[in-house]
Order: C-alpha cells, then sequence, then structure tokens
C-alpha cells in the first residue's frame, strides 16, 4: 500500500508541476508517432498490423482529428452542433474543386475551405444565436444546414452535382508527389501528417483551453445567464468557437478529400458523417483534451475491427456499432476519460467501508 | 416519391446560369394564368403526398413533445411498419389493411422495448446521448432488417390502380394511405383530448414535475408516449408501403422531412404536423415537376431553417399536445 501511495503522491507532485502538459504531450504524440511501427511488432507469433492496418490508423486519427475541433464548439461553449459535416464537406470540396477546375495548390485550397467554413459557421451562429436557439432546437438548425449544402452541391452541376470530384494527380497541379503536392505514394507520410494536423488542433485547444477565451467558453457552457450578467459577451465568444472549430473541421475535410480518391456530396457531407466526426468527443468525454483521441481509438477501431471481421454477414458490423452506441451512452455519460477519476472514487468507497466495518 | 412525378412528363432541363433559377417560377407563374390542367395533377399529388408526410411526422412530434425527446429511431420504425405489412401479406395472405393494425400492435411493443432498454435508463441525461442511444437503435434494426431480408427492395402485392376525376387522376393506393393517416390523426386527437389517459400525457408534456406532484406516474407515461409513438410510425410506414416500393434505407429521407414537419407545425402539435406534411409534400411535388434535380429539398431546408430562426414555436406552437 505503502509502495503505491508514494508512487501516487509522485505522480501528484509531477502532475502539478510546470512542466506536466508538456511531458504528458510528448509522451502521447510521442506514443501516436510510434504506433506505425510497434503495430508491426510480433507479439506471440501474432501481428497486431493483421488487425490494426495503417490505413485504420489514419482513419483513426482523421476522426480525433475532427473530434477535437468539433470539441472546441460544442465541448467548450456547450453549443452543440450536429451539423459538423457542412465544415468538413466544404473543406473537401473547396480543395478538390480549386485543385481540379483551376489546378491551385491543394494547400491553397485547403485554407481557402477553412476560410469559407469558417464564414458558414459565422452565418450559422450569428443567426442561431441572435434568435436565441438552444438545445434540440440548435442541433436540428445546425443539421439543417448541413443538409441543405449536401442538396445545393448535388444540384450543382459546376461543382460536378452528385458525382463529386475524383482527385486529381500531382503532375495536373504542376507538382511532384512529396509534402508540397499534399500526395504521396504510401500510407506513412499520410499518418504522419494526419498527427501533425492532430498536434496543432490539440495545441489550438489546450491554449484556448488555458486562456481567458477557454474560461469565457466554460462560464458560457455552465450558465449563459450568469456568464452574462457578470459582463461576458456570450455572443461574441460563442461565435470565435463557432468560427475556430468550423475552420479545423474543414482542414480535415481537405486532408480526407487528399487522402482518398473521391469526394461525393453523399459521403462528404452524409448524414451519418454529421455523427461520425462528434462521436469520438463525446464517447472519450466531451470538453476535454484527451477525450477526443481516446474516443476515436475506441469508436473507430471497433467499426472497422467489426467491418472486417463480420463481412461475411453483411450489417452485422452496424448491429454491433449501434449495441456500442448504446451501451457507451449508457454506461459512460461523460466519457471514457472519466473513468479513471470514477475508478478511484468507487476505490476509495470501498476502503471507506472497510475502514468503517473495522 | 420520384415515381410519383415521373408519370408527369417531365419538364427539359434549363440551361445554366441566373436563368435556372428564375425560369422554373417564370413557367409556374404563366402556367398559372393558363389554368393549365397539369397544376391539378400536381396539387391532388402534393396532398396525398402530404397527408402521408404528415402521419409520419405524428409519433415523433408526440415523442419530442411529452418527453423531449429526439428520436432518430423514428425512421427506421417507418420501416418496420412497412416490412410488418409486407410479411403479413406474403407469408400469412392477410390484406395489407388488416396489415396495417399488426403493424401498429407489433410497433407498440417495439417501442417500449427500446424505451426500457434505451431511452429511460438515460431519460435525464444530456439530450446528445439521447440522440446518440437512438441513433444506435437504428443502426440495429436497419441492419438486422438487411440481414433478416437482404436490402433489395420489396413490395407489396397490391393493385389498386387509380380513378379519373375529371382531369385529374387519384392512385387509389395513395388516396387510402391518406384516409388512414386522417382517420389516425383524428383519433389519436380524440384519445389525447378526451381520455383521462390522454390527459395525463397532455399534462406531463406542458409540465413533468407539476404532473408528478398531482400524481401521475410520468414513468408509465413516457412507456406510453414512446409505445403511440412507434405505433404511430407503423401505421404510417404499413400505409406507405400500399404505394411504394422499400428498403430498409427508405426511412432516412422520411425521418428528414418528419423533423421537418415537426418544427414547421410546431412541437407537440397535431394540426401543425398536419399542415406541415401538406406544405413539404406540395413543395416536394411542385418543386419536383418545376426545378432540376432534387432542388425542391433546398426550398424545404431553407424553410425549415426559417421557422426555427424566426418562428421556433412553430406555426402552432403551444396550445396542443
Amino acid at each position: 500500500m505503502s509502495a503505491i501511495e508514494s508512487v501516487r503522491d509522485r505522480y501528484r507532485t509531477f502532475d502539478d508541476g510546470r512542466y506536466a502538459p508538456l511531458v504528458k504531450g510528448v509522451a502521447l504524440f510521442g506514443l501516436l508517432a510510434a504506433l506505425p511501427t510497434l503495430i508491426e511488432i510480433d507479439v506471440a507469433g501474432m501481428e497486431l498490423a493483421a488487425t490494426l492496418s495503417l490505413r485504420m490508423l489514419i482513419l483513426t486519427v482523421i476522426y480525433a482529428y475532427t473530434a477535437q475541433a468539433w470539441n472546441i464548439m460544442s465541448g467548450y461553449t456547450g453549443q452543440f452542433s450536429f451539423g459538423h459535416a457542412a465544415f468538413f464537406g466544404v473543406g473537401a470540396y473547396a480543395t478538390q474543386a480549386l485543385v481540379v477546375d483551376f489546378a491551385v495548390n491543394p494547400w491553397i485550397g485547403m485554407l481557402v475551405g477553412g476560410v469559407l467554413a469558417a464564414v458558414y459557421g459565422l452565418v450559422i451562429g450569428a443567426l442561431s444565436f441572435r434568435f436565441n436557439l438552444q438545445g434540440h432546437y440548435f442541433a436540428l438548425a445546425t443539421l439543417a444546414f448541413a443538409e441543405l449544402l449536401r442538396f445545393v452541391v448535388t444540384n450543382m452541376s459546376e461543382l460536378h452535382g452528385a458525382n463529386g470530384y475524383f482527385k486529381p494527380f500531382p503532375r495536373d497541379y504542376g507538382a511532384e508527389y512529396g509534402l508540397a503536392a499534399f500526395q504521396f505514394q504510401s500510407d506513412l507520410p499520410y499518418y504522419y501528417l494526419i498527427v501533425g494536423f492532430l498536434l496543432v488542433v490539440t495545441l489550438v485547444s489546450w491554449v484556448i483551453k488555458n486562456s481567458w477565451v477557454g474560461l469565457y467558453f466554460f462560464a458560457i457552457r455552465e450558465d449563459e445567464r450568469a456568464a452574462a450578467s457578470v459582463g461576458v459577451p456570450s455572443f461574441r465568444y460563442k461565435l470565435i468557437g463557432v468560427a475556430v472549430s468550423a475552420f479545423f473541421t474543414a482542414l480535415g475535410g481537405a486532408y480526407w478529400s487528399m487522402y482518398f480518391n473521391t469526394i461525393r456530396p453523399d459521403t462528404v457531407f452524409a448524414l451519418f458523417k454529421n455523427v461520425e466526426l462528434l462521436l469520438p468527443a463525446v464517447v472519450g468525454g466531451p470538453g476535454t483534451l484527451l477525450g477526443p483521441i481516446v474516443g476515436s481509438f475506441i469508436v473507430t477501431p471497433v467499426s472497422e475491427i467489426a467491418r472486417t471481421t463480420f463481412s461475411d454477414i453483411n450489417g452485422l458490423d452496424r448491429i454491433i456499432y449501434g449495441a456500442f452506441l448504446v451501451a457507451i451512452v449508457i454506461y459512460s455519460p461523460r466519457g471514457v476519460v472519466s473513468w479513471p477519476s470514477q475508478a478511484r472514487a468507487l476505490w476509495n468507497r470501498v476502503r471507506g467501508d472497510e475502514e468503517v466495518s473495522e | 416519391m420520384g415515381h410519383l412525378v415521373t408519370s408527369v412528363a417531365p419538364l427539359p432541363l434549363q440551361g445554366g446560369g441566373l436563368g435556372r433559377f428564375i425560369d422554373p417560377f417564370a413557367q409556374f407563374l404563366t402556367d398559372i394564368t393558363n389554368l393549365e390542367p397539369v397544376l391539378l395533377q400536381l396539387l391532388a399529388f402534393g396532398l396525398l403526398l402530404g397527408g402521408v408526410y404528415a402521419l409520419t411526422a405524428l409519433g415523433l412530434t408526440m415523442i419530442f413533445g411529452v418527453m423531449d425527446v429526439i428520436n432518430f429511431a423514428h425512421g427506421i420504425f417507418l420501416v418496420v411498419g412497412m416490412y410488418s405489412v409486407w410479411l403479413v401479406s406474403e407469408t400469412a395472405g392477410i390484406s395489407p389493411f388488416l396489415g396495417i393494425p399488426i403493424a401498429a400492435a407489433v410497433l407498440f411493443a417495439l417501442g417500449v422495448v427500446v424505451h426500457i432498454l434505451t431511452v429511460e435508463p438515460i431519460i435525464e441525461a444530456p439530450q446528445q446521448n439521447q440522440l446518440i442511444a437512438t441513433l444506435g437503435v437504428l443502426f440495429i434494426i436497419q441492419s438486422a432488417i438487411e440481414i433478416l431480408f437482404t436490402p433489395d427492395p420489396q413490395q407489396v402485392e397490391l393493385s389498386l390502380g387509380s380513378v379519373q376525376v375529371g382531369d385529374v387522376f387519384i392512385p387509389l393506393g395513395q388516396f387510402y394511405a391518406l384516409v388512414i393517416a386522417l382517420g389516425t390523426m383524428l383519433a389519436v386527437r380524440a384519445f389525447l383530448n378526451r381520455t383521462d389517459l390522454g390527459r395525463k400525457i397532455r399534462g406531463t408534456a406542458d409540465n413533468r414535475d407539476g404532473a408528478r406532484y398531482v400524481g401521475i406516474n410520468v414513468r408509465r407515461i413516457n412507456y406510453l408516449t414512446f409505445g403511440i409513438g412507434a405505433a404511430l410510425a407503423g401505421v404510417a410506414g404499413g400505409s406507405i408501403a400500399l404505394f411504394q416500393r422499400f428498403d430498409p434505407f427508405t426511412g432516412e429521407t422520411y425521418l428528414i422531412n418528419a423533423f421537418v414537419i415537426v418544427i414547421l407545425g410546431g412541437l407537440g402539435s397535431f394540426p401543425g404536423a398536419f399542415v406541415g406534411g401538406l406544405i413539404v409534400g406540395l413543395i416536394q411535388v411542385f418543386g419536383g415537376y418545376y426545378l432540376p434535380g432534387t432542388t425542391a429539398q433546398v426550398l424545404i431546408f431553407l424553410l425549415f431553417i426559417g421557422t426555427l430562426l424566426v418562428k421556433p414555436e412553430g406555426l402552432f406552437g403551444g396550445a396542443e399536445a
């Protein structure tokens, strides 16, 4: 017991220390960077890579990234968005439209997409907040704005309608395979690129969280009227949250469009995309920094492994996935990252009971 | 829904530019001034479709209004209704019309089970959790149907034909669906307004805590509401099966439009759902005829967003349960 306690005490001193966030961040992203190598190590004759492919890791980190971006708006300011596919799709479409039709470098297209998405987010936010939509009504409004875009794009021949875009070769826009072209000939560089994206959005989240902006966000989430009464300009700060979140979500869409071969309105603006983008954050723990990342490493592999394992019965994977969703919101409404503290509380209670009985 | 419109001669696609937004409306106005007979036909189609849409929204608006839960599984409840009617008419040889009450009973039971397993444990939790839980139910049931009956479209063997009234011809399958929709709406309204249980449900919708204080068993009301909401989806799905082919994914478009109707008509309002259904049905039929592609759906979403912003309580919000 004393050994455990001393370790715990030492961890607490470390946790209060100045460099703790840095050390934790380095450890986390070091682990992420090492994952492609780790999954290829043989464990008792079984390669993890047999079930955890690099492609799946990329998908996992993409959704960790988008969930982290969603979290900035919905986790921190408490405005639950059910329409982030709008921003995701805008990023994907801006990138592809510019690179295919105008041979503009995808990095520039990505930034254009980010700005467009932020503007769209500001429009959605300004209208919804001005008219004071809350709860279900706000969620439905964001969903409507996303679905609206899906049908607009489907009916625009300028954006290739329902057929969407097919990713061009780098030479089509005067570039070579590599970072500058946003295209690689193998999956590994793609993986490190999305880990880099995740690092950036996590840093931005951390900075927001630890600044007065974050304090304003949390104040709005906990009690908007009280926050407003002590002078928090809630309208403006909710808009900041939406715009930042939309911008980063669009970058995720741009990455998506440069990793996969095609985008269509039915994939990037899909009804279900709205759910996929936010699910890791809800599962991991909304409003936390680690939640979206941990959540994605639970949600995405479960759905992918179910798909590959039960491929002979079409649909069985979604039954498992659905049951998993139900179970996770019922048994862990505050997210997976709350498990350690809950376990500690349980442990304390058990120990407390023992002391009483003695 | 598409086949409704294709039975009328389709309009040639307009050219690019601004004209494609203006031309259809100009065309519409000329047709009105010329009193084209096609307008009456479109009106009939719109009203028929709108009535069925209203019915698909009833269960959703009831659950939303009484329990404050957005039920994403509602779309798949509709599909279960369709398959129930199809199954009893295929295997037992029972008339699809008699299949509709059976679908209602099946869905009532399914609704209560789904409620006990997924919604009740988290009725006090953040709203997004209920949304995700009902979404999980959607996946489970949808895939189960896919595994049991294949993803191929199914059709109820029923050739009702159509009757011609003047220049307008009315497909009987849809006409019966509309009659069922109206009948169900009146019956549920009578139940809510005239029976003791109905009053308890309305009281719970008005004020959950208040209902508890005056001795209403809110838990039981929740079971009942979710069950009735699902049963209404069964009736709606069964009616749709009378005139349309369906597959496990048919529910999605109906679900989205049902949300639009619920907001348009006002949360928990039955007359609102009826009017909202008619509006959406008319936009879809007229838009499908005059506008290219699925542009009509864009109009529906613009209307939806406009309503949410300007009058979130809906056209008939507030008074009814």
